[in-house]
């Protein structure tokens, strides 16, 4: 008895030592943890800028509530105009000039990859990276200082295929991608999850990022003959795209990824195409839509909007990028206060590899943020929806986008 | 008279020397990095400006050119094993060669017609870049930071053979200004020797030009063959610096931003290009700095560049050149 109380001292000194050492890691300070990320805002994809503005509005709400053990939580999110060279500029300087504790939220596929091994040689976090591409959560072995936040391309790609398989399984199917690491990601998803049946894949045509119009390609598909049209695009080549294939009067039933089917975007396309091309289009969505009356009276959603009127008073209520990036501040916010009352970049990494949160104001209801030591996904689950009367419609259960 | 002048200019490239020795010495690790970016830059339109300064003929299209080289170093340190310092001459060479490959149809137009040529290389480049994915790694790009051939990475300490040892944003200063010198030093002999004089004939009055024994063709095509040199090297330096090379690095917007760099420094000019150079890499995060709501930077940088063109139209070298001019013949008519 007196051998263990002697134990459990010592165990209690060893604790009450260890918490009582100063972090010794950059950014971190008694007051303050500072953190940062690149974002594009301005070029080519400055309306992602959003991402970053939500952020910094939740967490200068958690601020006004005193912050995480005392700290505030300062987030420098610098513009690399999408453009990954910049990206790593910008990243060297929030590592060696800003000393932030960590890197988060930056955007993008190849700006997040162009910054990775150097994150990882320097040992700096780099969390819930803005991307869905499945090698940030696939390969943390390589790479254990990084983690992703979106579902996975291919996750995602899989479960539309399950959803044709089941509702068409005979259907002729056409693909619209874009020809970049994440267009082809999610293709490869949605074939593996067609399984033997990806022989239904009719016609495939690709376009490029950088390039003004799908028409062409859209006619070729429609020539195909399918009757299901599945559109791995962003917002503005989905507008073109479901535009063109209306005005040569094709109407296949819609398929549209998560990246390109926000509200506003097919409101967009039913005002200027019609109503029609896109009615009973299918989508997944992880994140709660800030315009959908389902959340009028949601606990979640009244947060978001005070948080918005208070914070980013000028920003848009109804851009679902805003929504989107205060459930990943929100997720970020969770892994601090799980790492420790001095948090290191060791004690953050481990909590981020060790997640569970279950209701996250910013998710739909029963989307559940988990990671494991082999787990590094944090959101592998949505729900599928169905567009009509201007707004998406839940469609089924919450269901897993596991790649 | 002569004599003087030279005194004079030896004592201004030693002067710049010496500035560039010294500034990391006073200032942060990672604002050394930032000056290699101006270095790199103030490579680039050293090139631009033997085409566009000298010769007047516009392109549009140097960000392909970086491109080019900047490729040719990643495929050579990636795929090749080759290390990283070797390959920024290779870079240059294969960037001059593409330039005298589009140089000879394309220069057979002028004026507007050139800057539109350039502008459709400009921005085919990153979707070619994409076409040819086997080998260029497609979108994703190239990631150096794990081959062998990248000098002083991981460990950002660079030993040299006196055992000093350098940071790598150190490392990468040193490395970039020592070009950028030795090319400046070039442009310059280039500027002073008969080909700059031929070329600056063929700006001022192709007609007098041609009349006066300049064959029009091959010296344009010689203008593009170096400048595009010039935009190679730069675009290997750019490639080390960044450790990857992605597809995305060279938008359009990288080849406008080397003729706004150009404008600013002063057409024709040389030494005072670096504050076009600065021009292009600071201003942006000033912009940022005043703020960062939606739209508000690119307006202060469009309304900045606006004004400095009003105050400056021959750029900074122009305005170097009002105030020196009275000193200056000042002193040669009195020697």
């Amino acid at each position: 008895m007196r051998v263990l109380g002697v134990v459990f001292l010592s165990l209690a000194v060893a604790v009450g030592t260890a918490s009582a050492r100063p972090s010794a890691d950059p950014g971190v300070s008694s007051n303050e943890i500072v953190i940062g990320g690149t974002v594009p805002l301005s070029g080519i994809a400055a309306s992602y800028a959003s991402v970053g503005r939500g952020a910094e509005a939740y967490f200068k709400y958690v601020n006004g509530r005193g912050g995480v053990n005392g700290r505030k939580i300062t987030y420098k999110y610098v513009d690399d105009q999408y453009n990954p060279s910049q990206t790593v500029q910008a990243t060297r300087e929030l590592v060696q000039q800003e000393r932030v504790f960590a890197v988060f939220n930056s955007l993008g596929t190849e700006h997040n990859l162009a910054v990775r091994s150097f994150l990882n040689a320097a040992k700096v976090p780099q969390l819930f990276v803005g991307s869905g591409a499945t090698t940030f959560g696939r390969d943390y072995r390589r790479y254990p200082n990084t983690i992703g936040f979106l579902p996975s391309y291919v996750g995602e790609g899989k479960v539309y295929a399950r959803h044709i398989l089941k509702t068409r399984p005979t259907a002729k199917i056409a693909v619209l991608y874009q020809n970049d690491d994440y267009g082809k990601d999610l293709l490869s998803g949605f074939k593996a999850g067609l399984g033997a049946k990806r022989r239904n894949i009719v016609s495939e045509q690709s376009y490029d990022p950088l390039s003004t119009d799908v028409a062409s390609q859209v006619a070729r598909l429609k020539a195909s003959g399918a009757k299901v049209l599945m559109v791995i695009a962003t917002p503005p080549f989905v507008i073109r795209g479901l535009v063109a294939a209306n005005r040569l009067g094709w109407r296949p039933q819609i398929y549209v990824n998560q990246v390109g089917g926000a509200t506003n975007i097919m409101r967009i396309v039913a005002a200027t195409a019609g109503a029609r091309i896109i009615q009973s289009a299918v989508t997944l969505i992880s994140v709660k839509d800030p315009t959908s009356p389902r959340f009028r009276k949601d606990k979640g959603m009244a947060l978001y909007r005070t948080i918005m009127k208070r914070y980013l008073p000028r920003g848009d209520a109804n851009d679902g990028f805003h929504t989107y990036s205060m459930a990943v501040a929100y997720t970020f916010e969770q892994a601090l206060r799980k790492a420790g009352r001095n948090p290191t970049r060791a004690s953050l990494l481990r909590a981020v590899a060790n997640l569970d949160i279950k209701s996250n104001p910013f998710l739909l209801p029963g989307v559940r943020i988990k990671t494991s030591a082999t787990d590094h996904f944090p959101l592998d689950q949505g729900q599928l929806q169905r567009w009509s009367n201007n707004q998406w419609h839940p469609l089924g259960k919450v269901v897993s986008a596991k790649p | 008279m002569t004599a003087l002048r030279y005194a004079l200019r030896a004592a201004g490239l030693a002067l710049f020397v010496a500035v560039v020795v010294y500034v990391p010495f006073r200032i942060s690790d990672f604002r050394s990095s930032e000056f290699a970016l101006i270095g790199i830059y103030f490579i680039a339109i050293l090139g631009l400006n033997i085409l566009t300064g000298y010769t007047g003929a516009i392109s549009l299209g140097h960000g392909a050119f970086m491109a080019i080289g900047a490729y040719t170093t990643a495929i050579l340190v990636a795929d090749h094993g080759m290390r990283d310092l070797w390959t920024i001459a290779i870079a240059g060479l294969v960037a001059a060669a593409a330039g005298t490959a589009f140089g000879l149809p394309a220069l057979r137009l002028s004026g507007p017609y050139l800057a539109l040529a350039t502008f459709g290389i400009a921005v085919a480049t990153p979707i070619v870049i994409k076409k040819f994915d086997g080998f260029t790694g497609g979108s994703g790009g190239i990631n150096l930071f794990e081959a062998e051939g990248i000098t002083g990475l991981p460990e950002f300490v660079v030993t040299l053979p006196g055992g000093h040892q350098l940071s790598f944003n150190d490392w990468l200063y040193y490395l970039t200004w020592t070009i950028a010198l030795v090319l400046f030093v070039v442009a310059w002999g280039i500027h002073h020797s008969r080909l700059g004089r031929s070329l600056r004939a063929i700006r001022d009055n192709e007609l007098a030009a041609a009349a006066s024994g300049v064959w029009l063709a091959s010296h344009k095509t010689l203008a593009f063959t170096l400048s595009a040199f010039y935009a190679g090297v730069a675009g290997a330096l750019l490639a080390i610096s960044a450790f990857s090379v992605q597809p995305g690095a060279f938008p359009v917007e990288r080849s406008i931003a080397l003729v706004v760099g150009l404008a600013v420094g002063g057409l024709g000019s040389l030494a005072p290009l670096v504050a076009g150079a600065a021009f292009l890499v600071f201003l942006p995060q000033w912009a940022q700095d005043i703020s960062k709501a939606p739209g508000v930077p690119s307006v202060i940088y469009g309304v900045v560049l606006i004004l400095l063109m009003m105050v400056l139209p021959m750029g900074v070298g122009g305005l170097l050149r009002r105030i020196g001019s009275p000193l200056t013949s000042r002193l040669y008519r009195r020697s």
